[in-house]
């Protein structure tokens, strides 16, 4: 018996003593292999007188069961502390920036040119391309400026051999959208637009604009009100927005109107941005002229419309208070990769 | 344009308000004001001119004041007497050739003339507006311009033989020195005051030199006319000649006017020039002058149009004060429209719409959302085709540029593109903006070149339109995509990524040498890229005569085409999965140095099997090692390995029996 308790308690010494995984094995092996001392120990059992031999085979199972119980607590120590110490290893600094390839980005015309698209797509308007090299009669003929007409001096314009010319205004897709589209319509036509001027800090030869148009029944200054009031304030993100309509002459629209928008700066007393006026001009708008709606082929005792013109390089400098419109088009990637 | 405070108040007597409330009414109401600035004891107020071009009534001061009245309900005062005018013979003979070149011209005669200043209170007047007082006679010219508007010119009677004028086009080599000195060539689109012996004015443009009042003028013609608006404009441009008569007849002035500028000189002939004498009648010749039909307009129209209500004697009221005639009938006026804004302006009853609104205040119109029809818009599917790609493109790592339509002919010859077969701009402000593009590539490579001195390495795209010459009617503007990836080392990740982007795009895209490489590509290193059996684009490594440093890669597309070739581009068709797994093997053919893998693929695929390409191998004496993989499976059964075996051994007695060798 004394042999028994010896075998235990050295076993559950070494085991407890094992240094490594490997050295805890080795003990196992032999304290509880098939030939170690505690299967020796239970050989010699046979020796003993049988009345004896039934407690001192209690003992031997309560041995067993507590070195191996023994073992398995050491060999999860190990296991656990192996875990512990490759986790520990493996702190890595995620603050570092990715590697590999950095975002691009969207160049802000196409960005707010996007975002105007989706809100007009979702009032039911069709979004309408026209070419950048427009004839005479589209850009000015059938917008109700004739070749006599003084208008044709307030755009400069840009003319091409062949009597063609670059479009001054986004307009003439009006003309093309009358002509293609059902009644009542609704359409807008984003693009690039060319005036013949020399460029710098706040003028630019080429630029975007936004046309939209409107056609129905019965559509009325009102109407036309309440429609830019609820566009641009999506436009600029507000609830509301206070505007006011003042005459514009636009000879396709007739009445014309300049649309100011409340100074979203200062809010109306005055300030730097809104040149002590508090109104900031936004975008010309008025009803569609009976003569465009002619060259449209809209009669115009039945029909009636109106149209804006919104300045998207204007937007896009207005929202990221950019202060030289030359930006736009430089391509250069120190100002594109802001946005 | 400057209106003088002071001179609108004379104009409207009972005017009340200060010049800043003057200025923000007529911004409300009438034209865009851009200022009020105190001049001495006046105030200018300064209106833009483009929010004029369709009022020729407000290029004087009695015009603006009729609005100015209008607004503050005040009664307007006519500066002008028109019992003034003389009646009787005649000293001035006047002839119109043509009376589309000129409807009215009207003349008076003064002698004893004696050239001196202007009284203190004119010569102010003209200086608050703008214009340089020079001596009694042209000043009074100048205020019936500024008042009226009448531009009127007066000729030394002397140096006009006999006293005649001809209205009449220019004819081929008549010159004409002008006031300013200057010597015009004229030709026959434009239009003279003639002498029987030649020019003596160029026709609302400026008076000539020949016939100007000096110190010694002592008899004196004025003349006051009405030019066809668009001839003069045409002159003016031509000739680089603005002035403010030509800045005013060209808008189309009232010819009713002419009359009135000629006995306003009368009156003021009276205090600036006592001594003078008036002498004969007034020569006035013109055409019989045409009224416009009254507008007939129906209340109930009117007020669906603004979009509130208003009523019909408002709307009397408010035509009436600004010089329309008003004939009421049950809910519907005819309204006649006064000369002064016949010529251009007021045609439709659309335009009383204005004339009504903007008299009310646009304010008080209550904003309504407008009764639409649910329709579902038309989706513009070119949009969408671009805005996917720009996405991508953006999540990728590419920023997008926009750049100019412009080319110079440098350009267009540095990059062997034809200048002839751009479209040309007839006026470019600048020499390198001479020319349409027809490829975005001189565009791209110009980013380039730019970004090259602040990065490393980076990469760019645009979406824009090339636009090609034809042979008649629009040209034909074509979508293009063009991408860029620059890096400053030596390597080939650019063509590598820019070819993943490609087949991204276009599924199946190959990639085919292209033997015909442009001045700006690496002639070893272009492909076409075909999709759906047609080209559609290039691939390219930038010259390195053309990027000196670094590598740039770029892909040319066109999207146009692609597009057309996408919609007749079936949707993929579903096969089953297979249920029994599938064998493979590696093959490794050895080529000569310049061999194309696209070849290897094609004549693996001929023998009936679809390879996966693996790896390219240089070996050291300079061939190649393709390793390809081939994946074999059957719908029914799983594959023995005796069979993929004999697949393989079948595989390579093709290829050798096409020629090539296999590595062991």
């Amino acid at each position: 018996m004394d042999q028994l308790k010896e075998v235990l308690e050295s076993g559950l010494a070494r085991m407890n003593g094992a240094e490594s995984v490997e050295a805890l094995e080795a003990v196992r092996v032999e304290v509880l292999g098939r030939k170690g001392v505690l299967a020796e120990a239970g050989k010699s059992m046979g020796k003993l007188a049988p009345e004896e031999r039934a407690s001192a085979g209690k003992l031997l199972n309560a041995a067993k069961q507590q070195l191996e119980s023994a073992y398995e607590a050491k060999k999860s120590a190990f296991q656990s502390a192996a875990l512990q110490s490759r986790l520990d290893a493996e702190w890595l600094d995620l603050t570092a920036p990715a590697s590999g390839i950095t975002p691009g980005a969207l160049h802000p015309i196409t960005q707010i040119q996007t975002e105007i698209e989706e809100l007009f797509v979702s009032m039911g308007f069709t979004v309408l391309d026209g070419p950048e090299v427009e004839t005479e009669f589209h850009n000015f003929d059938a917008l109700n400026i004739p070749s006599t007409h003084p208008a044709r001096d307030m755009q400069d314009t840009f003319w091409l051999e062949g009597g063609n010319l670059l479009r001054t205004h986004t307009s003439p897709v009006q003309i093309r959208g009358m002509k293609s589209l059902p009644l009542p319509l609704r359409m807008i036509a984003p693009g690039r637009v060319f005036r013949n001027e020399e460029v710098d800090a706040s003028h630019e030869h080429t630029f975007y604009q936004l046309e939209g148009m409107m056609i129905d029944r019965n559509v009325s200054i009102a109407n036309l009100i309440y429609f830019m009031k609820t566009l641009l304030a999506k436009i600029f993100k507000r609830d509301d927005v206070t505007v006011r309509l003042r005459p514009g002459y636009f000879p396709f629209v007739e009445p014309g109107f300049e649309l100011d928008i409340q100074c979203m700066v200062c809010g109306g007393p005055g300030c730097a941005v809104c040149k002590h006026s508090g109104w900031v001009e936004l975008l010309p708008c008025g009803l569609v002229h009976p003569n465009v709606l002619k060259f449209g082929g809209i009669n115009s005792d039945e029909w009636g419309g109106f149209a804006f013109g919104l300045g998207l390089t204007r937007l896009v400098m207005m929202r990221y208070a950019i202060d030289d419109i030359r930006w736009i088009n430089s391509g250069d990637l120190r100002f594109l990769n802001q946005f | 344009m400057k209106f003088s405070y002071h001179w609108l108040a004379e104009l409207v007597p009972g005017l009340s308000a200060d010049a800043k409330a003057v200025g923000a009414e007529i911004t409300m109401k009438t034209a865009e004001c851009d200022g009020v600035d105190a001049h001495g004891e006046d105030f200018i107020i300064e209106i833009d001119n483009k929010s004029l071009t369709h009022r020729p009534d407000l290029w004087g001061h009695f015009g603006m004041a009729r609005e100015v009245a209008s607004h503050f309900r005040k009664e307007l005062k006519d500066p002008v007497d028109l019992s003034l005018l003389p009646e009787g013979e005649s000293k001035v003979t006047i002839k119109i050739e043509n009376f589309d070149l000129c409807p009215r011209f009207s003349a008076v005669y003064f002698e004893n003339v004696k050239v001196a200043p202007s009284p203190q209170w004119l010569q102010q007047r003209l200086e608050a507006v703008g214009i340089n007082p020079i001596n009694n006679i042209v000043d009074i010219t100048n205020y019936a311009m500024a008042l009226l508007p009448q531009p009127m010119h007066a000729f030394d009677a002397d140096k006009v033989k006999d006293h005649t004028l001809i209205a009449r086009a220019a004819r081929d080599g008549e010159t004409c020195t002008a006031l300013n000195d200057e010597s015009y060539e004229l030709d026959p689109s434009m239009i003279v005051v003639a002498g029987v012996d030649g020019p003596l004015a160029i026709a609302g443009v400026m008076g000539g030199a020949s016939s100007m009042i000096d110190d010694t003028t002592s008899r004196v013609i004025f003349e006051a006319a009405n030019w066809h608006p668009a001839s003069i404009r045409k002159t003016s441009v031509k000739l680089g000649l603005r002035t403010d008569a030509s800045a005013r007849f060209e808008k189309a002035l009232d010819p009713e006017n002419t009359v009135r500028g000629i006995a306003l000189a009368i009156q003021l002939m009276k205090e600036c020039c006592p001594d003078a004498k008036l002498v004969g009648g007034m020569t006035d010749v013109y055409r019989p002058l045409i009224t416009p039909d009254a507008i007939e307009v129906d209340l109930v129209w009117l007020q669906r149009k603004l979009g509130r209500e208003i009523e019909q004697k408002e709307v009397v009221s408010i035509l009436t004060s600004i010089g329309f005639g008003v004939v009421e009938s049950d809910e519907k006026l005819k309204v006649s429209i006064p000369s002064w804004r016949a010529t251009k302006d007021v045609s439709v009853k659309d335009d009383l719409v204005e004339e009504v609104g903007r008299m009310i205040g646009y304010a008080s119109i209550t904003p309504q959302p407008p009764m639409m029809a649910v329709n579902p818009p038309v989706i513009n599917t070119v949009r969408r085709f671009h805005n996917g790609i720009r996405r991508m493109l953006a999540d990728n790592g590419y920023t997008e540029v926009q750049n100019y339509s412009f080319v110079s002919d440098a350009e267009a010859n540095l990059f062997e593109m034809d200048p002839a077969s751009h479209v040309r701009v007839l006026n470019p402000i600048a020499e390198n903006q001479a020319l349409l593009r027809t490829s975005l590539i001189p565009g791209i490579y110009g980013n380039i070149e730019e970004n090259r001195k602040h990065f490393d390495g980076f990469r760019l795209f645009e979406i824009g339109n090339e636009i090609h010459k034809q042979p008649e009617g629009l040209p034909q503007e074509v979508a293009h995509l063009a991408v860029a990836y620059f890096a400053k080392d030596d390597g080939i990740a650019g063509l590598n990524e820019l070819k993943r982007i490609v087949v991204s795009l276009l599924d199946e895209a190959e990639f085919v040498p292209a033997s015909d490489a442009r001045v700006y590509e690496h002639p070893a290193r272009v492909v076409n890229i075909r999709w759906q059996e047609k080209e559609v684009g290039r691939l390219f490594e930038f010259h390195p005569s053309f990027v000196e440093q670094g590598r740039a890669a770029v892909i040319d597309l066109n999207l146009t085409s692609i597009q057309q070739l996408q919609e007749a581009h079936p949707t993929a068709k579903y096969v089953p999965v297979n249920r029994f797994p599938s064998s493979s093997f590696d093959l490794a053919v050895i080529v000569p140095a310049r061999a194309l893998v696209s070849d290897l693929s094609r004549a693996i695929e001929g023998l009936g099997h679809k390879p996966e390409f693996i790896e390219d191998y240089r070996m050291p004496d300079g061939r190649r090692s393709l390793l390809f993989r081939m994946t074999l499976s059957r719908e029914d059964r799983t594959l023995a390995g005796e069979e993929v075996t004999a697949e393989r051994t079948r595989l390579i007695e093709g290829l050798r029996a096409l020629g090539h060798e296999l590595r062991a």
